[in-house]
């Protein structure tokens, strides 16, 4: 029955997808609910796991195919953790787009490529076999493709272009390193080359070719540059790609393959901590100097990607714990912030943050739900991104060497001053001539329930915590 | 043992200011009545605890993070303080805020402030400690971003210092629950090692910039002049010296159990010492009654840290004496720098003269509170300070000079202060000044009182409020209360305290006026320069750090930059170029393409051969 639900939280998104510019015929209002609708679903059904994951279970769902291709999906604590993340934080911006989407064409294109986006995601995180992995990751860059030139202007495809061939060629050293795999172990399926790889040394040029993936996927450096650009995109998209779900594909795929299914011995963790560190650093700064609002959140994903890193690559279930914990506390806050942003960005008609200021009284609430989802970024108490920050940095201690972590407690220090210097050039200070008013209620509503939901990430730490440390357990032990 | 109860403090104040939010704006008066109504209850729960004990545990982040308070004696002691100088500051604001804007806002920060310092202070798990002693940055940024309209650079300011000090304290308590192998702080021992070394100094840092040591002090001065007054009274004045101080003492005495040999006493003392003089000496030059104040703020803490740093009964009895005398005073004098505010319009101290006969009680309030800072027998600083000094000049003659210099300083400046502002001529522009409205007035002749009576009759807080929290420690003979047994040094405070008037009088003299008494000083060879310096922000941490942020973004924009060329430019001039060679091989030529055609077979054959 469970294994059967694995199947629909793929399937209605997935195919939904496609229905969608169909609803849409029938009745312009029916579109965007029925794209809620199958993200809610889908969420629902990641839901309905929790009671086995807590009791150690995993769910799973097996298909033969030939050629090693077949469809094996499985939801372990990871998995429903993240799929429960992404379709949690895809849902609120869905709802946000009712309001932002409204007075754009191409509203089939969009929400088709949405829903598909968040389809393929679920496949992703359940899915246990490489090929399926593969496909499913190919499908969310050609969505993201299409979503970040929505606009169709010529300078934004050229920025989509830029991301999807940055991306593609990634996953393509992936697919590479994958099928360096299959002529060695003979499978695409996890639990047969985990199986294999028990008794032999797991190759290093296949852990190149797979964190070539992974880094461009997750805009690490030196294949970031495509995320700040990407800022082109329609808010709710770069909140939802770029924020919130898809830059945490790589870290998933990080966390499967390189965490629970073969761990990296040391000094691979140290060498992807290291590129990690300085990813966090050079783009904390690039933040500090960028004037678009939207490309300081960019920057800001990229450096606190780097965090989750640091979690998944300490080897400790602390440090696990805070990357997942992360990874939903970062997901909500950095969503948030970006539809702030796509708030501010329709009512001001700029981006630019030197061009702004005193919104505070117009948009108190954006600014409240902007001002929450900051600290809780900064990783400041009562709100979630405190303990996430908090345990990645101290499951690293001891565990990986002194400098690394200081030069991210750097990043940390680094997150303050550039997030505050983007909400008081916004927010503070002296108002600029035009008036401007605050958004529409379904849209504010969003934002502040997204604040929220990152202040209670943090006041009601105990059941996260709880999810999580079962997961990362799982991870450590057995799969 | 199971004790719900000790959620109250915490839950009372949190729950009043949910409630104020909830409270539509056209209903009068009802957010004061509730912001009093909870600061009394406050008071009154704190009362109940204090002097019991209890613990409370629940599952919470997990990993060590569990979520236990712990009340005794000392938690009680700190928790009761708080509630005294919220409540007593509370009635205060209830006229001072009247009519201004933000006041809802205020007392929602004031009474989250306050239920955050009631649970950092119950808190006996690492983590929970940090996350109420954290929070308090953003009700920090909230209070001082209220105040005059470009407060909020200043509020970035403290929470950006702030914010890095929490940090840091942050790594220093994961260093630490690394090292112990748990996060409870009464079961954590650690030695002095080289990594317990660096876990004590992380931790000393978030301790003692939430005292508001130098050198992390430099947003407090500006913080007085922007932020709503009674903010200065209730955080940097009371909340955050009882907080950071009692952390202080809580590390070197129960975590790393200190001892004078260690290293960690010279270098506590250090920092103490620096911090007296240093600020002291800006102090002494301000020309804002507010600033002036803040700067004491600062220096003050110095003595508590070197109090604690001598690592010796009578000086750690002092440090904590010191502190609460402290909140006593200053709390008094910054409510007595918003009455006159308030009053005249104004605080700058070119602006004011002659209060003393418009205000009398104000300035009944400022000579207790001022005498009791300058450690004049027989107020309650002067009691706290010879127990200082006492300690400090068994551990090193340097340390007890650079304190009894800092109370050299500390007199003149009041004098200067108090002439300044309540003597001399009466301006013509405040002759309509009036006295100040008595639910202001209560608090600080309240205050005042306990500073006499702590002074007068110093053995009923000794015994009953510090000595327990040594416990079996200050049994070694140091420290007893009433008229301190060191006479040579109660001399030398005489010695000083009679310089420093004459000093103030000669340079009054000579200058003409209060305000420039100590122009001498500021005037004085070496000293000119470094104030000239010092007013340029030369030495102000925070600019520097700035400034070495700011280089480095501009860095790694560049780095960040070349990267983007490389991909927006480079790898499409490659392929271009790629393409534009390979074209030219397309010659047209028959043979050129019947010999690409063989090679590629000949190289296929040997790929399927091999």
């Amino acid at each position: 029955m469970l294994s059967c639900i694995l199947l629909v939280s793929i399937v209605v998104p997935f195919f939904g997808a496609f229905l969608l510019p169909v609803l849409g015929r029938v009745s312009r209002g029916l579109r965007p609910i029925s794209a809620l609708a199958f993200v809610l679903a889908s969420l629902a059904c990641s839901c309905l796991f929790i009671p086995s994951v807590l009791k150690g279970e995993t769910v799973v769902f097996h298909m033969a195919f030939p050629l090693g291709l077949n469809l094996s999906l499985a939801a372990d604590g990871l998995s429903v953790f993240m799929a429960i993340t992404s379709a949690l934080i895809s849902a609120v911006i869905i709802l946000y787009s009712f309001g932002y989407i409204s007075h754009y064409e191409n509203q089939n294109e969009y929400y088709t490529m949405v829903v598909l986006f968040l389809g393929s995601m679920m496949g992703l995180v359940f899915s246990s076999n490489l090929v399926f992995l593969y496909l499913f990751w190919e499908v969310t860059a050609v969505a993201s493709w299409r979503l970040i030139g929505f606009f169709r202007e010529r300078g934004f495809v050229q920025k989509a272009d830029k991301a999807f061939l940055v991306t593609f060629l990634g996953a393509l050293a992936m697919l590479l390193g994958f099928i360096l795999l299959y002529r060695q172990t003979g499978s695409f399926d996890l639990s047969v080359v985990r199986e294999y790889f028990q008794h032999a040394p797991f190759p290093g040029v296949v852990v190149v070719l797979v964190l070539a993936g992974i880094f461009s996927k997750s805009a690490t450096l030196p294949f970031h540059t495509w995320l700040p650009d990407a800022g082109v995109a329609p808010s709710p998209v770069t909140a939802l790609l770029h924020a919130a779900v898809l830059v945490k594909i790589g870290v998933y795929v990080f966390a499967r393959l390189f965490v629970a299914t073969f761990p990296l011995d040391v000094r691979w963790n140290e060498a992807v901590l290291i590129v990690a560190a300085l990813s966090a650093l050079v783009s904390a700064g690039a933040a500090l100097r960028e004037t678009d609002l939207k490309r300081i959140i960019a920057y800001s994903t990229i450096s606190q990607i780097a965090f989750i890193f640091l979690g998944l690559a300490s080897g400790t279930v602390v440090g696990l714990v805070g990357a997942l914990l992360y990874i939903l506390m970062h997901g909500l806050a950095k969503a948030g912030l970006f539809l702030c942003a796509g708030i501010v960005e329709q009512n001001t008609h700029t981006r630019d943050i030197t061009k702004m200021g005193g919104l505070v009284k117009s948009m108190p609430w954006t600014a409240m739900a902007f001002l929450f989802c900051a600290v809780s970024v900064m990783g400041v108490p009562p709100f979630g991104g405190f303990f996430s920050k908090y345990m990645v940095i101290a499951g690293a201690l001891g565990a990986r060497p002194l400098a690394i972590v200081l030069v991210f407690l750097a990043g940390a220090v680094l997150t303050i001053l550039y997030l505050l210097r983007a909400f008081n050039a916004v927010f503070m200070g002296e108002a600029p001539a035009s008036p401007a008013k605050e958004g529409s209620p379904v849209m504010v509503g969003s934002v502040v329930f997204l604040g929220l939901l990152s202040l209670c990430g943090g006041v009601f730490i105990f059941y996260p915590s709880c999810f999580a440390q079962v997961a990362a357990r799982q991870m450590m032990g057995a799969w | 043992m199971q004790m719900p109860v000790l959620w109250v403090p915490i839950a009372i104040p949190l729950l009043a200011a949910a409630a104020l939010l909830s409270v539509p704006r056209r209903f009068l008066f009802a957010k004061e009545a509730v912001s009093l109504f909870a600061a009394a209850l406050n008071l009154v729960a704190a009362w109940t605890l204090f002097g019991k004990e209890a613990v409370y545990a629940a599952p919470w982040a997990g990993l060590g993070a569990e979520f236990s308070l712990r009340l005794y004696h000392f938690s009680g002691f700190i928790m009761l303080a708080a509630a005294c100088f919220g409540f007593f500051v509370l009635v205060y604001s209830v006229v001072f805020m009247r009519g201004k804007d933000h006041a809802r806002s205020f007392f929602v920060f004031f009474l989250v402030s306050l239920s955050l310092t009631n649970g950092a202070v119950l808190a006996d798990n690492l983590i929970v400690l940090l996350f109420f002693w954290e929070g308090l940055l953003l009700t920090l940024f909230g209070m001082i971003a209220i105040g005059r309209p470009q407060a909020f650079r200043t509020a970035t300011k403290a929470f950006i210092i702030v914010g890095i000090c929490d940090l840091c304290m942050m790594l220093g308590i994961g260093l630490a629950g690394h090292l112990a192998g748990t996060l409870a702080i009464s079961a954590i021992r650690l030695p002095l090692d080289a990594l317990g070394g660096l876990a004590f100094v992380l931790l000393v840092i978030g301790a003692i910039s939430k005292a508001g040591s130098m050198p992390f002090h430099s947003w407090i001065p500006d913080a007085a002049e922007d932020a709503p007054l009674p903010f200065m009274a209730i955080l940097p004045a009371s909340l955050e010296k009882l907080l950071g101080i009692y952390f202080l003492a809580r590390i070197s005495l129960d975590m790393f159990r200190l001892t004078p040999a260690s290293w960690a006493s010279p270098f506590l003392m250090v920092i103490g010492c620096i911090t007296i003089v240093a600020a002291v000496m800006m102090a002494l030059i301000q020309k804002d009654y507010k600033r002036l104040l803040s700067y004491h703020a600062i220096s003050q803490a110095g003595y508590m840290i070197l109090g604690i740093g001598t690592c010796l009964p009578v000086g750690i009895i002092g440090g904590l004496f010191h502190m609460i005398n402290h909140a006593l005073y200053k709390t008094c004098l910054f409510l007595t720098g918003g009455s006159v505010e308030r009053q005249a319009g104004t605080t700058n101290l070119e602006g004011l003269g002659g209060l003393a006969r418009k205000m009398p009680a104000t300035f009944a309030c400022f000579l207790v509170a001022a005498a009791s800072i300058s450690g004049v027998p027989p107020f309650n600083g002067f009691f706290s300070k010879e127990m200082v000094y006492e300690a400090a000049l068994e551990r090193n003659f340097l340390f007890y000079l650079a304190a009894a210099a800092g109370s050299f300083f500390t007199a003149a400046s009041f004098l200067k202060l108090g002439h300044a502002a309540f003597l001399g001529p009466l301006r013509q522009e405040l002759k309509s000044v009036r006295e100040t409205a008595w639910p202001m007035l209560l608090p600080m002749l309240t205050i005042a009182g306990i500073c006499v009576f702590f002074g007068v009759n110093n053995s009923w807080p000794l015994e009953h409020l510090i000595r327990p929290v040594l416990g079996p420690l200050s049994a070694a003979g140091h420290g007893s209360p009433g008229v301190p047994g060191e006479h040579m040094l109660v001399i030398v405070t005489a010695v000083i305290l009679l310089g420093a008037f004459l000093n103030h009088v000669a340079g009054a003299a000579m200058a003409g006026s209060g305000l420039k008494a100590i122009d001498h000083i500021y005037r004085a060879p070496v000293l000119s320069g470094i104030y000239e310096k010092a007013q340029r922000k030369v030495f102000d941490p925070y600019v520097a750090g700035m400034k070495i942020a700011e280089n480095f973004a501009k860095f790694s924009a560049a780095v960040d930059r070349k990267m983007d060329v490389f991909y927006d430019k480079g790898i499409v001039a490659a392929i271009t170029a790629a393409g534009h060679r390979l074209g030219r091989l397309h010659t047209g030529n028959y043979s050129t393409y019947i010999i690409w055609a063989v090679a590629g077979m000949l190289l296929a054959l040997v790929f399927v051969a091999g």
